[in-house]
């Protein structure tokens, strides 16, 4: 990596006035191309399109429904998610990745509008790298999170729908952080995410200790998301599960719901 | 949202050869909440006939009571059964009656006449009846059960055939639809018995 | 109570109307009824009346029926194609039907096309065109042939060719380019049969089959698809599952007590 960064040292690509007052990182950025529409009240008219709250008409009912959640235990963060895709009351698929790899040691999760989770994070990957590159070395999972925070802001009101936790381990060891499309950003040991996130809160508090086994967090995020699927109509599909210790995140497994119930049930 | 899309639910009813059958999932939700995974959708109007309310689950228990009295106050009057075909006149009747202050519930019918021949009913909520001789579909999932029925269903299906072919049907359309399913019940009706079965689903 | 359970009074009962008004305030959006988006049309030919019909009836953008009955029986020497509301078009014509047949009961006489005309156009007025039934009534009576039509509002025409519909202007282009006095009966049968399917090939609202009606002096054929211009291909593979696919938690058999043969005596 260092070999790589030496060839471009000193290049005339880092100059003062290419360096934008978001991050400064390359001449590319894809921030300042996503434009701006011209037209005079920008929030109104694109959220007439995708929002339901809105617009009960709107023309385009993206995924909404969801249950996501990550947690803090001694053995670093477990990260649980459904694994459906709604528009409106049709599924459109049961098996989304709503976990993204950021890179090995940074996770998103993805509730809200699915092209917008993937795409801001796909970004926010890009920044993390060029970050890596530049400093030689990683990203911290606060300031991952608050770039993300602070790239979605400027759209506020303007139909973006993100509701993401950002999770990973760095220098102070293993983080939690919940950024969505509001601006809103926070620091906790426990969060759930979307329509199944109550139902999932339910069984989550029940069971949580931060001296869990791995074990047993894993079983307490597998039973969490399990339960929100049963009880939330817009969650499903399988439980997909990761892992984040000192070494990076680890896939866990992927549970299809169909079979897991009736393992639960004992059948 | 659609009111009929308030609590959520699949039906369908198919022909087979001498012998009908209908089917049910059996989630009562509130919008995206499920409340209930053993909810009642399909009631029996007499022995070889079925009606099945797909929409506002108050007003599919109101009628319910409302069909079970016009079915006894009928049999009493006239000192027979009920025949398939005149329970969907009848019922029809009852919605249209509503024309203007709807019941939100669409029905679905099936049964065997007194010469055991078979006969299905759909309607509309204002009891505009459709009488076909292949399946009727009714529910948040009918878009769905309509593909699986185009494909699955065939004519002169035998008892069990027609078991598999509407099991499979109603599986797989609740699968893609987010309102309905948690389990689903079957009747199929044949001259000699009735047989129910509570199907193995997905529970998400 | 009683007596109200067992014998409705007739007429329209508006008890959910409040309630439905409130769920409507509440952000629920009132269903849809089946419509009958139609394509049909009426003429006179030398000996008598043709009626013709498509056969799909529609609920938003699902053909819910693909092969339905729109000529409905007024009279043994009168029938009625209907667009429009597609339990509006049935239920007016029970109605008026079973007041004709008692009409004839207490007359002893053959029913007037415009007896049937007048009773539906005074019903249809006085529910202001909510009751949304656009009608063609045909028929022969002592009078000779006869033909109207019947708009929802409860305005009527008496003409030598009509059509109504969403599919009327296709089958209207047809029957003004083709239609000429004392047409023969078989001339007048293809034309009725083209007039639908330049309805069922270039209204989105109308399809599949033609169905025919043909009254003449004491004589009434009926043509149920007359015309099968849309027949679904056949299938080139059984789709079948096998016995034992489905799985399921528990099973009810209900025997019936099937006698054979005579009956026990019991006398």
């Amino acid at each position: 990596m260092d070999a790589f960064v030496n060839r471009f040292k000193g290049s005339s690509t880092f100059l003062a006035d290419e360096i934008s007052m978001l991050d400064g990182f390359g001449s590319y950025d894809a921030v300042k191309e996503f434009s701006q529409p011209v037209f005079e009240i920008p929030a109104v008219q694109n959220a007439n399109c995708t929002d339901e709250k809105s617009d009960s008409e709107c023309r385009i009912k993206i995924e909404h429904g969801t249950t996501t959640l990550a947690f803090k235990f001694q053995g670093g963060i477990i990260v649980a998610v459904d694994s459906r895709a709604s528009a409106g009351n049709y599924i459109a698929s049961q098996t989304v990745k709503k976990v993204i790899e950021i890179n090995p040691y940074l996770l998103g999760t993805m509730a809200g509008g699915a092209a917008d989770c993937q795409f801001w994070q796909r970004e926010l990957g890009r920044h993390c790298r060029l970050y890596e590159l530049r400093n030689k070395e990683r990203i911290s999972v606060a300031a991952a999170s608050k770039l993300l925070a602070n790239m979605v802001y400027p759209y506020k009101r303007m139909g973006i729908s993100m509701g993401t936790m950002v999770t990973g381990w760095d220098k102070t060891g293993p983080n939690l952080f919940y950024v969505d499309s509001d601006g809103s950003r926070y620091k906790n040991d426990v969060f759930s995410v979307g329509s199944g996130a109550t139902f999932a809160y339910g069984v989550l508090d029940s069971g949580l200790d931060y001296e869990l086994s791995t074990n047993d967090a894993i079983e307490l995020g597998r039973r969490s998301i399990y339960q929100a699927t049963y009880r939330d109509a817009a969650s499903g599909g399988s439980v997909r599960i990761y892992h984040v210790e000192k070494e990076g995140w680890k896939f866990i497994g992927l549970y299809d719901v169909g079979k897991l119930h009736w393992e639960y049930c004992g059948l | 949202m659609s009111i009929l899309e308030y609590n959520g639910a699949a039906i369908v009813a198919m022909m087979g050869k001498n012998c009908v059958a209908i089917a049910a999932d059996k989630r009562l939700g509130v919008q995206l909440m499920t409340v209930s995974t053993n909810f009642q959708k399909i009631f029996p109007a007499t022995e070889k006939c079925y009606i099945g309310l797909a929409g506002l689950a108050t007003d599919v228990q109101t009628l319910t009571e409302r069909f079970r009295l016009k079915i006894n106050m009928y049999k009493l009057r006239e000192e027979r059964e009920i025949e398939p075909r005149t329970l969907s006149h009848l019922v029809s009747t009852t919605l249209y009656e509503k024309r203007f202050s709807p019941y939100f519930v669409e029905p679905v019918i099936a049964g065997l006449d007194k010469n055991n021949q078979p006969f299905i009913c759909g309607m509309d909520l204002i009891g505009c009846r459709d009488v076909p001789r292949d399946f009727v579909v009714s529910g948040t999932a009918s878009e769905s059960l309509l593909g699986m029925c185009e494909s699955l269903w065939e004519p002169d299906l035998e008892p069990e055939d027609l078991f598999e072919t509407i099991s499979q049907t109603v599986l797989n359309a609740v699968d893609r639809d987010c309102l309905s399913g948690w389990g689903a019940v079957v009747h199929v009706i044949t001259p000699e018995r009735v047989i129910t079965r509570n199907l193995k689903a997905r529970m998400d | 109570m009683r007596a109200k359970a067992e014998i409705p009074k007739g007429g329209f009962n508006f008890d959910n109307y409040r309630r439905n008004v409130f769920l409507e305030k509440q952000g629920l959006g009132l269903p849809k009824a089946i419509k009958t988006g139609t394509t049909i049309i009426g003429i006179h030919f030398k000996d008598g009346i043709i009626l013709g019909a498509d056969t799909r009836s529609t609920n938003d953008t699902i053909v819910a029926n693909k092969n339905c009955k729109k000529i409905h029986y007024l009279a043994p020497n009168m029938y009625c194609a209907g667009a429009g509301t597609a339990a509006d078009t049935e239920q007016s014509n029970a109605l008026i039907s079973s007041q004709l047949e008692l009409h004839r009961l207490a007359t002893g006489r053959q029913s007037r096309v415009i007896t049937a005309v007048a009773m539906l156009k005074q019903m249809l007025f006085r529910y202001q065109g909510h009751v949304s039934a656009a009608l063609i009534i045909g028929g022969y009576d002592i009078s000779g042939p006869s033909l109207y039509n019947v708009h929802p509002h409860g305005s009527s025409d008496k003409l030598p060719f009509v059509a109504m519909g969403s599919g009327s202007l296709a089958a209207m282009a047809i029957l003004e380019s083709r239609w000429t006095k004392d047409l023969e009966r078989d001339d007048a049968i293809e034309l009725a049969k083209d007039a639908i399917e330049a309805g069922i090939f270039n209204d989105l609202g109308s399809g599949s089959n033609v169905d025919i009606n043909i009254i003449e002096k004491d004589k009434v054929e009926i043509l149920k698809n007359y015309a099968k211009p849309n027949e679904r291909a056949v299938k080139e593979q059984s789709y079948k599952y096998k016995r034992g696919a489905t799985a399921y938690l528990k099973e009810y058999v209900r025997e019936f007590i099937v006698t054979e043969g005579d009956a026990m005596d019991i006398s």
